[in-house]
């Protein structure tokens, strides 16, 4: 009796704990909505429940707001297509063929990844700067294909080395030649891996603040860093109702990717992150 | 020969775009190191930047910072993370659901994450007026450092535990059942299975993990300089924003290439270790 009293505390007790983590971790996105549909004076008073007022939404389809979003989407796309396409013959010939110093090449391929933006920022801007391509679409997906080569050559070889070597070896002999075998075969064999890759191609330059704010500033300015600038006049009267929209457009790709990949999670998520 | 020239091929071209993106930048920084580049009267010093690193309490003060805000991150996010992990483990609809709630925070913009949680930690925010219901009142993370390094804390562990979660989650999924089978069949107690037949399965992928985190946990920036901006006073200065301040803000560009030299050095040296415990010191390929 005294079992199954303690079973059943437990799970009410599991129950309580799992609605607070939901609790906790939707929070914050539903109150960055709400400030966004609330007026001035209601985000003043806190504004847990909106009064729905439109002006922060009109106001980011316009001006800086809209030239952020413009940019960050064009950037982001561009960094994921030349990404991709740089990063995908290297990440099978790491995979098939054996080399002077192959293991060396690759882990400081993987270093790129790791090391810190801040790094990175100061040599950059100088570098930037010097040729002419500072504040320029160019200088900017330049700059982030430090980070994104790495990810998706990582991403891809993983993928590859699963496939067997009979293939290839199968498709030679049938008399594909090199480009054959690679887009006939291969290519469809990692379509998974090539979406996966894509996505964190596209994610990081989607997320960046630090390079944007330094490598840019009028002209290929993206959202973060737009969104830094207005965040930053502290003291100035902050108006957090078209960061928090602006700040909300940021949100949608991730909870859109969320809702296609969500039979998929666990594998695709964990793949990406080194 | 034919397939020699293949290979070139293959791989010249991301070669040549990371060399150029990821190489220039370090001779760059070692140039700038050892001189006063970029101000009025520009010299060469030798070493005298990395000397005088020893003696910069600011420099020292904020690799500390940067080393417990890791610590701490680390001892919740990972515990939290296998725990969330093992509750959730069983498929089922609002598992699932749980479980997209929870990495959801990974795919947003660290500078975002900044703004809400400056949202939620202002006096009208929703965790401004709860700890200052718990509190009676005192609650502010932009005077009180205590409260700030709080509010940080909390913020990290909603961005990246669903990292630390998916990954335990698949390391659960992966476990060997033989043995933890073999356990239960023994009488052992739900405790001494997971001690003995789990937790061994399981110290590789969380070693892993534990790494990652660290070294960006270590990188921080975008998220405490938009919520706190380093303050109140210097209580939550990092490294990065240290080094951003004096190279991109005061424009002594010598001193900062030393302090970024020293940073990349430290965290290249954590993704070594991170790629050996992954690979089992075999090297990444084959």
């Amino acid at each position: 009796m005294a079992k199954t009293n303690r079973k059943v505390l437990l799970q009410a007790l599991k129950i309580i704990f799992l609605l607070l983590v939901c609790i906790v971790f939707i929070l914050p996105i539903y109150f960055t909505l709400s400030v966004s549909i609330s007026s001035k004076a209601r985000i003043n008073e806190g504004a847990i429940v909106p009064d729905f007022y439109p002006g922060h939404w009109l106001e980011i389809t316009k001006g800086y707001w809209k030239s952020g979003i413009i940019n960050s989407v064009v950037v982001s796309l561009a960094c994921m297509v030349i990404a991709l396409a740089l990063s995908i013959t290297a990440a099978y010939a790491f995979v098939r063929f054996r080399f002077m110093a192959d293991k060396h090449l690759f882990f400081w391929f993987l270093t790129n990844r790791m090391a810190p933006p801040v790094v990175f920022s100061i040599p950059y801007l100088m570098i930037w700067k010097g040729m002419g391509i500072w504040d320029t679409y160019q200088g900017l997906i330049l700059a982030y294909m430090v980070f994104e080569i790495p990810i998706t050559i990582w991403i891809l070889a993983s993928f590859i080395a699963s496939i067997p070597r009979e293939i290839d070896e199968a498709a030679l002999i049938d008399g594909y030649g090199f480009s054959g075998l690679f887009f006939k075969f291969i290519l469809p064999l990692i379509k998974p891996a090539i979406g996966v890759a894509m996505f964190f191609a596209w994610l990081f330059a989607w997320t960046d603040m630090f390079f944007a704010s330094v490598l840019t500033s009028v002209v290929a300015k993206t959202l973060p860093a737009q969104l830094l600038t207005a965040l930053g006049k502290v003291g100035w009267g902050v108006e957090y109702g078209p960061a928090a929209a602006a700040g909300f457009v940021t949100l949608i790709p991730g909870i859109a990717l969320l809702y296609w990949v969500r039979r998929y999670i666990v594998k695709g998520f964990t793949f990406g992150r080194l | 020969m034919a397939s020699r020239k293949l290979l070139l091929g293959l791989l010249l071209p991301a070669t040549l775009v990371t060399a150029f993106v990821g190489l220039t930048p370090m001779f760059a920084l070692l140039n700038y190191a050892v001189q006063t580049p970029f101000e009025i009267q520009t010299s060469f010093v030798g070493l005298n930047h990395f000397r005088h690193l020893f003696h910069d309490y600011r420099f020292t003060d904020a690799v500390l910072r940067s080393v417990i805000f890791a610590a701490i991150a680390l001892a919740i996010e990972i515990p939290l993370g296998l725990g969330l992990a093992y509750l959730l483990r069983k498929p089922g609809i609002i598992n699932s659901v749980i479980t997209a709630l929870i990495a959801l925070p990974t795919l947003f913009p660290p500078v975002t994450i900044g703004m809400m949680w400056l949202l939620m930690a202002r006096r009208n925010g929703p965790l401004g007026m709860m700890m200052n219901f718990i509190l009676g009142g005192s609650f502010d993370p932009f005077k009180n450092a205590t409260h700030a390094w709080g509010t940080i804390i909390l913020m990290d562990v909603w961005h990246w535990t669903g990292l630390t979660f998916l990954v335990s989650l698949a390391a659960i999924s992966g476990m060997d059942e033989s043995y933890i089978i073999s356990a239960r069949t023994e009488g052992a107690t739900r405790w001494q299975i997971f001690k003995y037949a789990e937790f061994p399965q399981l110290v590789f992928p969380l070693t892993f993990i534990s790494l990652l985190r660290l070294i960006d946990a270590l990188k921080i920036f975008d998220e405490v300089y938009i919520l706190t901006g380093g303050g109140p006073g210097l209580s939550t200065e990092f490294i990065t924003q240290y080094i951003r301040t004096v190279g991109l803000e005061q424009w002594v560009i010598g001193y900062a290439s030393a302090m970024s030299l020293v940073f990349l050095f430290i965290v290249i040296l954590l993704s070594w270790l991170m790629l050996m415990v992954l690979t089992g010191g075999r090297g990444l390929i084959e």
